[in-house]
């Protein structure tokens, strides 16, 4: 990469240690990617013409949004390329090209914003600063009542725990200064909320974001977590969708998470938003109080964490918030109860484990009746429903289609939706013949006692196509797990592979004894035959049969 | 696949029930479970089932033993037994069942069993009142002094015949024959327990094992031999069994929670619908039976009972004109 400086915009300011030849926004920097979650939660904190600060790399939308909504907008960036990019996109954005430690605001900020954390805030033109000298020059640029959102990412977030090779360990580029040996990094949930205290700032709310750390898809409030939450809620938080059921480890560890009510301690990610105490206000320092004392305080006043969502997640195309006694559909949805029961996907995989056919008959017959009779939604999946037993719900609101589809296809797509996920994670199931998710579509759908052919599933899926959902998972980058998977499922297809040879080779030499001996029988008859011709007896036989036969075919032409 | 998925007529019966042309029976892609067994579902040395093909077998303890044996690939669709009785209804129902039909132990082609079947046949007149049939294995039919040893008692003495193969049609009726039997019969008995007990009990036959057990001439020790049977067993073994027990313990060593739709069997099986071929809607397929079965249900009984659930054991009992189910 070769840049110029004499090419920067003129809302790009270089304060020092600015990285000219590098980019946080390729692949594989790794900046968080935030999505619908960030975006709502920032627009409930976007202070009404206040002044925004974004610390550190974002994904683009997120910026445009802020650029968009805030009276006045500054971002900190430390890569050269990427400040010049940003600076032509927003020619109304202050742009700072720099080190955060370097970096002199002024005027401090009513909102900073170092969602993806403070590990790209530093530069390679100076050693890294500890994480909590970096939250102090941070928390520097909040403004008396100003607010922080920091996202911070858990050295024990069960995300970490199914890496093969932990990616800040890979001598990447950017680990020049590898994570791992700060000594002031949070070391827990307490941990961030002291530091936090000790850079003046006070908690509003704690937010773990799930399901990883790459792309948080959820993000639930300490007070949420402590709740037993139902799983049809956490089945979404644990996994990303396209990978509900590649990812099956991670979704189980996670739902363990969960139940085990580790979901703030093991999060992937936090993401804290804290506010600087008005001036008046005694330093926080001299406080003897509790960090989760100081957490309530906070909650408490005007403006406080009351305001903030106890939680938001997507799902599918929506986004969606928790609410004390259910969810709603944002922006204008209506409070709906998270439907209860186990999620059905789960339910068959568990049943595949352990070759459990009768369950899997009952259940989807069920599902071809609830389809059929109960005017079922067609565009649900078994990943986004849940059975209680007796019903099933959907999770997610239905799709819009533009009419109801025949329900033989409907069941065909979902059940072909989960034939491509039960393949592709792998899982233990009965089926040894229709290794194709097609034919092991068709054979699920007579298990539902349902009749379906070729053109059903070509048909189901059109459907996904329409519905915007291909059942077929995206590619991805093979983990560790894939390929331990991929050797045993050789191994057991080589295994049954050479016990077939083994047996059709004994069965082919039964057979090529068996023909040998019939050839020898045949060659018997055959000599027996010979001989019998020669015979005396069979030639005076014929002789005297010939005549006859003669006389009746003669006899046979006169009559006519 | 495995010849001893043709005996006894099962790879008809299953084909009959997936709506298969009447014609030489399909190959079965995969290993059939020929009869009632408490290892796992297949002999001892069962290399001959290789990996890659599925074991059909009936019940779901055979699948767990099996498993922690080393054996995978179990796939559960019960006895065919239980698909026999979905096909033929009303085949040999009597308004009126008497006397007992008595398996004695038999052995097979490559092995044969040892013992008294004459202090057995005593044994038998000593505790059955009724009139007595004597069902014998073709091989001991085929002894003359087998068969003595049990009409010289007064007892009739039948065979349902050879097993068969694929390409005779000899074991084709088998089951349908010994169906008949059971039918007319108001106990079956056995000096072990076996298929045709289990049978029995599917068609409301009281049940009772009692007599010398008797011994294969190399008995296999993975099964652990007769006190293990009766060890796992204990409520079966004696001249009196409880019939709501004999009836619960059948369901589940019969599968009869895990039969399968005919779609299923003809996929699992590797079998190509003849659509051509097969009889069109209407009576004989498995669509019109079902229907057969929703119009013949009871229009008074509100709650309709459950698919497969109409098959188990319950509580009506054959002498009371009721085709199918054992008594409770």
């Amino acid at each position: 990469m070769s840049v110029r400086t004499n090419e920067a915009p003129g809302n790009v300011s270089l304060i020092g240690g600015e990285m000219l030849l590098w980019s946080d926004m390729s692949a594989v920097a790794g900046v968080t990617d935030w999505r619908d979650v960030a975006l709502e939660l920032i627009r409930r904190l976007m202070p009404a013409g206040g002044r925004v600060l974004l610390v550190g790399p974002h994904p683009q939308p997120l910026v445009d949004e802020v650029a968009e909504a805030a009276g006045t907008a500054a971002v900190l960036l430390r890569s050269y390329p990427d400040a010049c990019a940003l600076g032509e996109r927003h020619p109304d954005l202050a742009v700072y090209c720099g080190r955060l430690e370097v970096f002199d605001a002024g005027e401090p900020y009513d909102l900073v914003l170092a969602l993806d954390g403070l590990m790209r805030t530093h530069s390679a033109e100076a050693p890294a600063s500890a994480w909590r000298q970096s939250l102090a020059a941070l928390a520097g640029l909040v403004a008396p009542g100003g607010r922080l959102v920091l996202g911070v990412r858990n050295d024990l977030g069960v995300d970490r725990s199914l890496e093969a090779r932990p990616a800040d360990r890979e001598c990447g580029d950017d680990q020049w200064a590898p994570h791992g040996f700060d000594p002031s990094y949070p070391g827990g949930p307490d941990d961030l909320d002291r530091g936090l205290e000790a850079a003046g700032l006070n908690l509003l709310r704690c937010y773990a974001a799930y399901p990883d750390r790459q792309a948080p898809r959820a993000l639930m409030s300490r007070e949420a977590l402590r709740e037993d939450l139902p799983d049809a809620l956490t089945f979404t938080l644990s996994a990303r969708e396209d990978e509900r059921m590649l990812a099956a480890d991670p979704l189980r560890l996670t739902r363990l998470v969960f139940r085990h009510r580790l979901g703030d301690q093991l999060a992937p990610m936090w993401l804290a938003i804290a506010t600087r105490p008005p001036a008046t206000e005694k330093p926080p320092a001299e406080e003897m109080v509790t960090s989760s004392a100081t957490e309530v305080s906070a909650a408490e006043e005007p403006g406080g964490a009351a305001e903030l969502p106890l939680g938001l997640f997507e799902e599918g195309a929506g986004l969606y918030e928790l609410l004390p006694a259910g969810v709603r559909r944002l922006p204008d949805g209506e409070e709906q109860p998270i439907p209860g029961g186990r999620v059905v996907e789960e339910i068959l995989v568990d049943a595949c484990a352990r070759e459990d056919v009768a369950t899997v008959r009952e259940l989807l017959s069920a599902l071809a009746t609830w389809l059929e009779d109960e005017d079922g939604d067609p565009s649900a999946g078994t990943d986004s429903l849940v059975h209680d037993g007796a019903r099933f719900a959907a999770i997610a609101r239905p799709a819009d289609l533009p009419e109801r589809p025949d329900p033989k296809v409907a069941l065909c797509r979902i059940l072909r939706r989960f034939a491509v996920r039960l393949l592709a994670a792998g899982h233990h199931h009965p089926w040894p013949w229709p290794l194709e998710a097609d034919q092991l579509t068709l054979t699920l759908c007579a298990m539902a006692g349902r009749e379906c052919d070729q053109k059903d599933v070509d048909q189901a899926r059109k459907l996904d196509v329409e519905l915007g959902r291909p059942a077929e998972l995206a590619e991805h980058t093979p983990t560790y797990r894939d390929l331990l998977r991929g050797r045993d499922r050789l191994a057991d297809q080589l295994a049954a592979a050479l016990a077939r040879i083994a047996r059709l080779e004994t069965k082919l030499t039964y057979r090529e004894r068996e023909l040998v001996k019939t050839k020898a029988r045949l060659r018997r008859s055959r000599r027996k035959a010979g001989a019998y011709r020669r015979s005396l007896g069979y030639r005076l036989t014929r002789r005297l049969s010939r005549p006859r036969k003669v006389a009746r075919r003669v006899m046979r032409l006169l009559s006519g | 696949m495995d010849e001893s998925n043709h005996w006894y007529g099962h790879s008809h019966i299953l084909g009959r029930y997936c709506d298969i042309p009447d014609e030489t029976p399909r190959r079965i892609q995969g290993y059939l479970q020929h009869g009632w067994n408490y290892l796992h579902g297949f002999p001892p040395n069962d290399q001959w089932c290789c990996p890659g093909y599925p074991r059909f077998i009936w019940s779901d303890v055979l699948r767990r033993r099996g498993w922690s044996m080393g054996r995978r690939g179990h796939y559960l669709i019960g006895a065919p037994w239980i698909y026999l009785l979905e096909l033929e209804p009303e085949l040999g129902v009597r308004p009126e069942r008497k006397g007992t039909i008595w398996y004695p132990f038999h052995g097979w082609e490559k092995s044969s069993v040892s013992g008294d079947h004459g202090r057995l046949a005593d044994e038998i007149r000593d505790v059955e009142n009724g009139p007595v049939t004597v069902c014998l294995y073709w091989l001991e039919f085929a002894n003359p002094d087998i068969r003595q040893a049990y009409k010289s008692r007064g007892f009739r003495v039948i065979c349902h015949g050879d097993r068969g193969s694929r390409w005779d049609g000899k074991g084709r009726d088998f089951l349908r024959k010994q169906l008949v039997e059971l039918r007319r019969h108001r106990r079956v008995a056995s000096n072990r327990l076996g298929s045709a007990l289990f049978y029995g009990a599917s068609v409301g036959c009281d049940v009772a094992v009692y007599g010398d057990p008797m011994q294969f001439e190399d008995e296999r020790p993975e099964y652990g031999g007769t006190e293990r049977r009766k060890r796992l067993w204990p409520e079966l073994h004696g001249t009196s069994v409880d019939p709501g027990l004999a009836a619960e313990i059948t369901r589940r060593e019969l599968g009869f929670e895990y039969q399968a739709t005919p779609e299923e069997l003809r996929r699992m099986f590797g079998w190509r619908r003849a659509r051509a071929a097969a009889t069109p809607s209407g009576s004989g397929t498995a669509l019109a039976r079902r229907q057969d079965r929703a119009a013949r249900r009871d229009p008074a009984d509100p709650q309709p009972r459950e698919r497969r659930g109409d098959r188990a054991p319950r509580a009506a009992s054959v002498r009371q004109g009721q085709p199918r189910g054992v008594r409770p």
